[in-house]
Protein backbone atom coordinates (compact mmCIF):
# COMPACT_ATOMS: atom_id res chain seq x y z
CA UNK A 1 0.00 0.00 0.00
CA UNK A 2 2.12 2.60 -1.35
CA UNK A 3 3.60 4.26 -4.28
CA UNK A 4 2.24 7.24 -6.64
CA UNK A 5 -0.54 5.59 -8.11
CA UNK A 6 -1.99 4.41 -4.70
CA UNK A 7 -1.98 7.76 -3.10
CA UNK A 8 -3.54 9.45 -6.13
CA UNK A 9 -6.03 6.44 -6.53
CA UNK A 10 -7.06 7.67 -2.57
CA UNK A 11 -7.50 10.91 -3.23
CA UNK A 12 -10.14 10.71 -5.92
CA UNK A 13 -11.94 8.59 -3.78
CA UNK A 14 -11.90 11.31 -1.60
CA UNK A 15 -13.15 13.84 -4.29
CA UNK A 16 -10.09 15.19 -5.57
CA UNK A 17 -8.37 14.91 -9.22
CA UNK A 18 -4.51 15.37 -8.38
CA UNK A 19 -1.54 14.75 -11.23
CA UNK A 20 1.07 14.19 -8.36
CA UNK A 21 3.02 16.81 -10.62
CA UNK A 22 1.35 20.34 -8.33
CA UNK A 23 4.26 22.72 -7.18
CA UNK A 24 4.44 25.27 -4.76
CA UNK A 25 5.76 28.96 -5.17
CA UNK A 26 8.18 30.28 -2.80
CA UNK A 27 6.73 33.15 -0.01
CA UNK A 28 7.70 35.32 1.94
CA UNK A 29 6.30 36.31 5.27
CA UNK A 30 6.72 40.12 6.52
CA UNK A 31 8.07 40.30 9.93
CA UNK A 32 5.54 43.02 11.34
CA UNK A 33 7.99 42.90 14.60
CA UNK A 34 10.65 44.63 12.53
CA UNK A 35 8.87 46.48 9.30
CA UNK A 36 6.09 47.35 7.26
CA UNK A 37 4.46 45.22 4.36
CA UNK A 38 5.34 48.71 2.03
CA UNK A 39 8.95 49.01 3.28
CA UNK A 40 9.87 45.92 2.48
CA UNK A 41 8.02 44.99 -0.64
CA UNK A 42 9.30 48.21 -2.14
CA UNK A 43 13.00 47.05 -1.16
CA UNK A 44 12.47 43.70 -2.73
CA UNK A 45 10.60 44.83 -5.84
CA UNK A 46 13.57 47.80 -5.96
CA UNK A 47 15.91 45.02 -6.10
CA UNK A 48 14.19 43.14 -9.35
CA UNK A 49 11.87 40.75 -7.06
CA UNK A 50 8.57 39.74 -8.55
CA UNK A 51 6.67 39.72 -6.03
CA UNK A 52 2.56 39.69 -5.09
CA UNK A 53 0.38 39.77 -2.23
CA UNK A 54 -1.74 36.88 -1.19
CA UNK A 55 -4.74 38.06 -1.20
CA UNK A 56 -5.89 35.48 2.00
CA UNK A 57 -2.55 35.89 4.13
CA UNK A 58 -2.07 38.98 6.51
CA UNK A 59 1.89 39.87 5.58
CA UNK A 60 2.80 37.08 3.03
CA UNK A 61 3.86 37.37 -0.65
CA UNK A 62 4.03 34.77 -3.70
CA UNK A 63 7.39 35.25 -5.37
CA UNK A 64 6.93 34.34 -9.08
CA UNK A 65 10.49 35.41 -9.67
CA UNK A 66 13.99 36.62 -8.33
CA UNK A 67 17.67 36.44 -9.72
CA UNK A 68 19.03 35.59 -6.52
CA UNK A 69 18.39 33.53 -3.22
CA UNK A 70 16.02 35.50 -0.21
CA UNK A 71 17.06 33.45 2.25
CA UNK A 72 20.31 35.10 1.90
CA UNK A 73 19.80 39.08 1.27
CA UNK A 74 20.29 41.71 3.86
CA UNK A 75 16.71 42.09 4.62
CA UNK A 76 16.27 38.27 5.68
CA UNK A 77 19.25 38.60 7.78
CA UNK A 78 17.87 41.70 9.12
CA UNK A 79 14.68 39.63 10.32
CA UNK A 80 12.87 42.02 7.79
CA UNK A 81 10.79 38.75 6.31
CA UNK A 82 11.36 35.30 6.98
CA UNK A 83 10.82 32.55 4.14
CA UNK A 84 7.28 30.74 4.38
CA UNK A 85 5.48 28.80 1.89
CA UNK A 86 1.87 30.50 1.64
CA UNK A 87 -0.44 27.53 3.17
CA UNK A 88 1.83 27.23 6.35
CA UNK A 89 1.75 30.87 6.95
CA UNK A 90 -2.58 30.13 8.05
CA UNK A 91 -2.15 27.95 11.01
CA UNK A 92 -1.14 31.30 12.94
CA UNK A 93 -3.16 33.40 11.29
CA UNK A 94 -5.79 31.62 11.99
CA UNK A 95 -5.20 31.14 15.73
CA UNK A 96 -4.43 34.79 15.82
CA UNK A 97 -2.52 35.26 19.53
CA UNK A 98 -2.55 38.03 21.03
CA UNK A 99 -0.47 40.22 24.12
CA UNK A 100 -2.54 38.69 26.47
CA UNK A 101 -2.28 35.19 25.44
CA UNK A 102 -0.31 32.72 27.15
CA UNK A 103 0.65 30.55 24.23
CA UNK A 104 2.30 27.09 23.51
CA UNK A 105 4.00 25.97 20.18
CA UNK A 106 4.05 21.95 20.56
CA UNK A 107 6.34 21.08 18.10
CA UNK A 108 8.05 24.30 17.34
CA UNK A 109 11.12 23.52 15.21
CA UNK A 110 12.42 25.37 12.72
CA UNK A 111 10.64 28.25 14.79
CA UNK A 112 8.69 30.10 11.63
CA UNK A 113 5.43 29.82 13.02
CA UNK A 114 6.75 30.49 16.25
CA UNK A 115 8.30 33.86 15.39
CA UNK A 116 5.22 34.65 13.08
CA UNK A 117 3.19 34.08 16.69
CA UNK A 118 5.78 36.68 18.37
CA UNK A 119 4.67 39.50 15.52
CA UNK A 120 1.19 38.75 16.17
CA UNK A 121 1.85 39.38 19.90
CA UNK A 122 3.24 42.29 19.44
CA UNK A 123 6.91 40.60 21.50
CA UNK A 124 3.96 40.69 24.64
CA UNK A 125 2.38 37.36 26.84
CA UNK A 126 4.24 34.43 26.39
CA UNK A 127 5.43 31.53 24.26
CA UNK A 128 6.51 28.72 25.54
CA UNK A 129 8.27 26.78 22.11
CA UNK A 130 9.28 23.23 22.73
CA UNK A 131 10.77 20.38 20.57
CA UNK A 132 11.87 17.31 20.70
CA UNK A 133 15.23 17.72 18.29
CA UNK A 134 17.71 19.45 20.03
CA UNK A 135 19.51 20.07 16.74
CA UNK A 136 16.52 21.48 15.49
CA UNK A 137 16.17 23.54 18.03
CA UNK A 138 18.90 25.32 16.83
CA UNK A 139 17.03 26.45 13.69
CA UNK A 140 14.34 28.28 16.24
CA UNK A 141 17.02 29.95 18.16
CA UNK A 142 18.30 31.31 15.53
CA UNK A 143 14.69 32.21 14.11
CA UNK A 144 14.13 34.14 16.90
CA UNK A 145 17.12 36.24 17.54
CA UNK A 146 17.26 37.48 13.57
CA UNK A 147 13.74 38.35 13.88
CA UNK A 148 13.67 40.43 17.32
CA UNK A 149 11.60 37.81 19.21
CA UNK A 150 11.89 38.50 22.83
CA UNK A 151 8.34 37.13 24.45
CA UNK A 152 9.54 33.22 23.98
CA UNK A 153 11.01 30.83 26.51
CA UNK A 154 12.44 27.50 24.45
CA UNK A 155 12.53 24.23 25.74
CA UNK A 156 14.12 21.07 24.75
CA UNK A 157 11.69 18.19 25.29
CA UNK A 158 8.80 15.90 24.21
CA UNK A 159 5.43 17.46 23.98
CA UNK A 160 3.70 14.69 24.83
CA UNK A 161 5.82 14.56 28.36
CA UNK A 162 7.26 17.72 29.24
CA UNK A 163 5.27 19.61 32.15
CA UNK A 164 6.01 23.48 32.37
CA UNK A 165 3.40 23.85 35.18
CA UNK A 166 1.28 26.44 33.11
CA UNK A 167 -2.38 26.11 31.44
CA UNK A 168 -2.22 28.21 28.22
CA UNK A 169 -4.53 30.31 26.58
CA UNK A 170 -4.23 29.37 23.20
CA UNK A 171 -1.81 25.83 21.45
CA UNK A 172 -0.70 25.67 18.30
CA UNK A 173 0.05 22.19 17.31
CA UNK A 174 1.72 21.76 13.88
CA UNK A 175 2.07 18.42 14.31
CA UNK A 176 4.79 16.45 12.58
CA UNK A 177 3.26 14.23 9.40
CA UNK A 178 3.47 12.69 6.87
CA UNK A 179 4.04 15.65 4.49
CA UNK A 180 2.78 15.73 0.82
CA UNK A 181 4.36 14.97 -2.62
CA UNK A 182 4.50 18.64 -3.40
CA UNK A 183 7.15 19.27 -1.02
CA UNK A 184 9.12 16.22 -1.35
CA UNK A 185 9.93 14.84 -4.89
CA UNK A 186 10.71 11.46 -3.24
CA UNK A 187 7.43 11.02 -1.09
CA UNK A 188 5.59 8.53 -3.24
CA UNK A 189 8.73 6.52 -3.08
CA UNK A 190 9.34 6.53 0.37
CA UNK A 191 5.85 6.84 2.29
CA UNK A 192 3.73 4.18 2.81
CA UNK A 193 0.08 3.98 4.62
CA UNK A 194 1.60 2.29 7.87
CA UNK A 195 3.68 5.30 8.24
CA UNK A 196 0.21 7.57 7.96
CA UNK A 197 -0.82 5.60 11.10
CA UNK A 198 1.76 5.66 12.81
CA UNK A 199 1.93 9.58 12.39
CA UNK A 200 -1.48 9.71 12.84
CA UNK A 201 -1.45 7.62 16.35
CA UNK A 202 1.34 9.88 17.70
CA UNK A 203 -0.57 13.06 16.84
CA UNK A 204 -3.71 11.65 18.69
CA UNK A 205 -1.15 11.53 21.94
CA UNK A 206 -0.01 14.94 21.24
CA UNK A 207 -3.66 16.31 21.11
CA UNK A 208 -4.92 14.40 24.20
CA UNK A 209 -1.53 16.15 25.77
CA UNK A 210 -2.52 19.70 24.24
CA UNK A 211 -6.27 19.31 25.38
CA UNK A 212 -4.64 18.46 29.31
CA UNK A 213 -2.93 21.85 28.98
CA UNK A 214 -5.46 24.11 27.49
CA UNK A 215 -7.49 26.16 29.69
CA UNK A 216 -11.12 25.71 29.49
CA UNK A 217 -12.07 28.27 26.66
CA UNK A 218 -8.98 28.01 25.06
CA UNK A 219 -8.52 27.62 21.72
CA UNK A 220 -5.93 24.59 20.10
CA UNK A 221 -4.88 24.94 16.17
CA UNK A 222 -3.69 21.87 15.20
CA UNK A 223 -2.48 21.73 11.89
CA UNK A 224 -0.23 19.03 9.25
CA UNK A 225 1.00 19.35 5.84
CA UNK A 226 -0.30 15.79 5.31
CA UNK A 227 -2.95 15.42 2.46
CA UNK A 228 -4.36 11.87 4.55
CA UNK A 229 -7.36 12.05 6.10
CA UNK A 230 -6.28 9.69 8.99
CA UNK A 231 -3.81 12.48 9.86
CA UNK A 232 -6.41 14.93 9.31
CA UNK A 233 -10.14 14.62 9.74
CA UNK A 234 -9.97 11.23 11.22
CA UNK A 235 -7.65 12.92 14.19
CA UNK A 236 -9.66 15.08 14.90
CA UNK A 237 -13.09 12.86 14.32
CA UNK A 238 -11.49 11.17 17.32
CA UNK A 239 -10.91 13.87 19.17
CA UNK A 240 -14.79 15.29 18.71
CA UNK A 241 -15.33 11.87 19.75
CA UNK A 242 -13.26 11.27 23.32
CA UNK A 243 -12.96 14.87 24.60
CA UNK A 244 -15.30 17.88 25.51
CA UNK A 245 -14.83 19.95 22.37
CA UNK A 246 -15.71 21.74 19.78
CA UNK A 247 -14.53 23.07 16.37
CA UNK A 248 -14.59 26.85 15.15
CA UNK A 249 -15.18 27.53 12.03
CA UNK A 250 -11.84 28.20 9.97
CA UNK A 251 -12.75 30.26 6.76
CA UNK A 252 -10.00 30.92 3.98
CA UNK A 253 -8.87 29.25 1.16
CA UNK A 254 -9.29 25.96 0.39
CA UNK A 255 -12.12 23.26 0.89
CA UNK A 256 -14.19 22.60 4.33
CA UNK A 257 -13.12 19.52 5.79
CA UNK A 258 -14.34 16.41 4.79
CA UNK A 259 -17.20 14.98 6.32
CA UNK A 260 -17.32 11.50 4.56
CA UNK A 261 -14.23 9.40 3.90
CA UNK A 262 -13.56 6.24 1.96
CA UNK A 263 -17.20 5.18 3.06
CA UNK A 264 -17.59 6.70 6.37
CA UNK A 265 -19.64 9.34 7.41
CA UNK A 266 -17.84 11.77 10.25
CA UNK A 267 -19.75 14.28 12.36
CA UNK A 268 -20.87 17.22 10.52
CA UNK A 269 -18.76 19.77 12.67
CA UNK A 270 -15.24 18.59 10.83
CA UNK A 271 -16.76 20.96 7.84
CA UNK A 272 -15.50 24.02 9.89
CA UNK A 273 -12.22 22.29 9.20
CA UNK A 274 -10.32 23.53 6.15
CA UNK A 275 -8.32 21.48 4.07
CA UNK A 276 -6.17 22.77 1.11
CA UNK A 277 -5.35 20.57 -1.98
CA UNK A 278 -1.87 20.94 -3.37
CA UNK A 279 -2.31 23.41 -6.79
CA UNK A 280 -2.99 27.46 -6.76
CA UNK A 281 0.39 27.85 -5.97
CA UNK A 282 0.78 26.53 -2.57
CA UNK A 283 1.36 22.93 -1.02
CA UNK A 284 -1.57 20.84 0.96
CA UNK A 285 -2.51 21.23 4.53
CA UNK A 286 -5.51 21.03 7.13
CA UNK A 287 -6.04 23.09 9.44
CA UNK A 288 -8.59 22.82 12.66
CA UNK A 289 -9.29 25.32 15.35
CA UNK A 290 -10.63 23.78 18.55
CA UNK A 291 -12.37 25.05 21.44
CA UNK A 292 -11.85 23.36 24.69
CA UNK A 293 -15.42 23.06 26.50
CA UNK B 1 33.59 44.12 23.32
CA UNK B 2 34.42 48.10 24.15
CA UNK B 3 31.25 50.65 21.98
CA UNK B 4 31.89 52.89 24.93
CA UNK B 5 28.03 51.87 26.23
CA UNK B 6 26.53 53.01 29.36
CA UNK B 7 24.34 49.87 29.72
CA UNK B 8 24.84 48.12 32.86
CA UNK B 9 23.23 45.17 33.92
CA UNK B 10 23.29 43.65 37.35
CA UNK B 11 23.35 39.89 38.02
CA UNK B 12 19.97 39.57 39.19
CA UNK B 13 18.67 40.91 35.99
CA UNK B 14 20.73 38.12 33.56
CA UNK B 15 19.78 34.80 32.97
CA UNK B 16 22.60 32.24 32.40
CA UNK B 17 21.74 29.26 30.51
CA UNK B 18 24.84 26.89 29.75
CA UNK B 19 26.80 29.68 27.90
CA UNK B 20 24.51 31.87 27.10
CA UNK B 21 23.13 35.24 28.88
CA UNK B 22 19.53 36.60 28.18
CA UNK B 23 17.34 39.18 29.47
CA UNK B 24 13.38 38.79 30.31
CA UNK B 25 10.80 40.87 30.53
CA UNK B 26 8.95 41.14 33.77
CA UNK B 27 6.03 38.95 32.72
CA UNK B 28 8.47 36.46 31.05
CA UNK B 29 10.18 36.21 34.04
CA UNK B 30 7.89 35.49 36.20
CA UNK B 31 6.46 32.74 33.72
CA UNK B 32 9.72 31.00 33.78
CA UNK B 33 9.15 28.16 36.28
CA UNK B 34 10.47 25.14 35.01
CA UNK B 35 14.13 25.30 34.06
CA UNK B 36 14.91 22.32 33.37
CA UNK B 37 15.16 21.87 29.59
CA UNK B 38 15.26 25.67 28.69
CA UNK B 39 17.71 26.39 25.99
CA UNK B 40 16.52 30.09 25.26
CA UNK B 41 14.97 32.44 26.94
CA UNK B 42 13.79 36.37 26.05
CA UNK B 43 16.07 38.81 24.35
CA UNK B 44 19.05 36.48 23.66
CA UNK B 45 22.42 38.63 24.80
CA UNK B 46 25.21 36.57 23.51
CA UNK B 47 27.37 33.89 24.68
CA UNK B 48 30.63 33.11 26.30
CA UNK B 49 33.37 31.35 24.07
CA UNK B 50 37.23 32.18 24.26
CA UNK B 51 35.83 35.82 24.48
CA UNK B 52 31.96 37.14 24.75
CA UNK B 53 30.38 37.01 21.54
CA UNK B 54 27.14 39.60 21.34
CA UNK B 55 24.29 38.69 19.54
CA UNK B 56 22.12 40.66 16.74
CA UNK B 57 19.71 41.84 19.39
CA UNK B 58 22.52 43.13 22.09
CA UNK B 59 24.25 44.88 19.29
CA UNK B 60 20.52 46.40 18.00
CA UNK B 61 20.14 47.68 21.28
CA UNK B 62 23.25 49.38 21.58
CA UNK B 63 22.72 50.88 18.47
CA UNK B 64 19.70 52.67 19.56
CA UNK B 65 21.85 53.85 22.86
CA UNK B 66 22.96 57.33 22.07
CA UNK B 67 26.66 57.35 22.99
CA UNK B 68 27.30 54.50 21.30
CA UNK B 69 30.55 54.43 18.61
CA UNK B 70 29.15 53.86 15.09
CA UNK B 71 30.14 53.84 11.72
CA UNK B 72 27.33 54.48 9.12
CA UNK B 73 27.47 52.71 6.08
CA UNK B 74 25.26 52.72 2.88
CA UNK B 75 23.75 49.50 1.07
CA UNK B 76 26.65 48.86 -0.76
CA UNK B 77 28.92 48.75 2.18
CA UNK B 78 26.93 47.15 4.24
CA UNK B 79 26.40 43.72 2.22
CA UNK B 80 30.23 43.80 1.75
CA UNK B 81 30.41 43.76 5.54
CA UNK B 82 27.75 41.13 6.36
CA UNK B 83 29.74 39.18 3.24
CA UNK B 84 32.83 39.18 5.71
CA UNK B 85 34.50 42.44 4.11
CA UNK B 86 36.12 45.29 6.26
CA UNK B 87 35.26 48.53 5.67
CA UNK B 88 37.62 50.60 4.01
CA UNK B 89 37.32 54.14 4.65
CA UNK B 90 35.92 55.85 1.73
CA UNK B 91 33.00 53.65 2.16
CA UNK B 92 32.28 55.16 5.13
CA UNK B 93 29.28 57.65 5.32
CA UNK B 94 29.35 59.37 8.68
CA UNK B 95 30.58 58.60 12.43
CA UNK B 96 29.40 58.92 15.70
CA UNK B 97 32.01 59.39 18.03
CA UNK B 98 35.69 60.01 16.64
CA UNK B 99 37.76 57.83 14.79
CA UNK B 100 40.78 56.61 16.62
CA UNK B 101 42.85 53.55 16.36
CA UNK B 102 41.92 50.11 18.29
CA UNK B 103 38.22 51.98 18.69
CA UNK B 104 35.47 49.42 18.27
CA UNK B 105 32.65 50.59 16.48
CA UNK B 106 28.82 49.32 15.46
CA UNK B 107 28.13 49.15 11.63
CA UNK B 108 25.02 50.62 11.04
CA UNK B 109 22.50 50.63 8.06
CA UNK B 110 19.80 52.88 8.10
CA UNK B 111 18.15 52.03 11.30
CA UNK B 112 19.95 48.78 11.30
CA UNK B 113 23.04 47.67 13.20
CA UNK B 114 25.02 44.69 11.03
CA UNK B 115 27.40 43.86 13.45
CA UNK B 116 30.60 45.86 14.78
CA UNK B 117 34.46 46.20 13.98
CA UNK B 118 38.02 47.62 15.12
CA UNK B 119 39.16 50.94 13.48
CA UNK B 120 42.75 49.43 12.08
CA UNK B 121 45.16 50.02 9.55
CA UNK B 122 46.46 46.90 7.47
CA UNK B 123 48.94 47.42 5.15
CA UNK B 124 48.94 51.38 5.37
CA UNK B 125 45.22 51.65 4.59
CA UNK B 126 42.75 52.45 7.47
CA UNK B 127 39.69 49.90 7.44
CA UNK B 128 37.06 48.92 10.01
CA UNK B 129 38.17 45.31 10.94
CA UNK B 130 35.05 42.71 10.05
CA UNK B 131 34.78 41.22 13.90
CA UNK B 132 31.27 40.36 13.87
CA UNK B 133 28.46 40.68 10.96
CA UNK B 134 24.37 39.45 10.79
CA UNK B 135 26.04 36.94 7.93
CA UNK B 136 26.54 34.95 10.94
CA UNK B 137 22.83 33.50 10.69
CA UNK B 138 23.88 32.08 7.30
CA UNK B 139 27.07 30.28 8.81
CA UNK B 140 25.18 28.70 11.50
CA UNK B 141 22.50 27.53 9.30
CA UNK B 142 25.11 25.46 7.12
Amino acid sequence: MRGRSFFLERYAKLGRILTGEEVTLQAVRVNSLRASDGEVTTILEGEGVHIRKIPYLDHGYEVSASTFSLGSTLEYLLGLYSLQEAASQLPVQVLRPDQGDVALDMCSAPGGKTTQMAAYMGNDGVIYAVDASRNRLYAVENNLERCGATNALVYHGDAVLIDLGVCFTKILLDAPCSGNYVTDPGWFSRRTIRDVESNAARQRRLLSRALEVLEPGGRLLYSTCSLEPEEDELNIQWLLENHYVDLERVDGPGVPGLTSVFGSELDRRLSNCRRLWPGGGSQGFFIAKVVKL
Amino acid sequence: MDLNSGICLGENEVVRINDKYFTLSPNLFESLRVKGGLVYAGRYLGRDRQRFEPSSLLLQVLAFEGGTRKVHVGRDAAWLFVCGRDIFQDNIDYVDGGLSLGSQFLIVYGRWCLGYGRYETIRDRAVIRNLFNIGDFLHREN
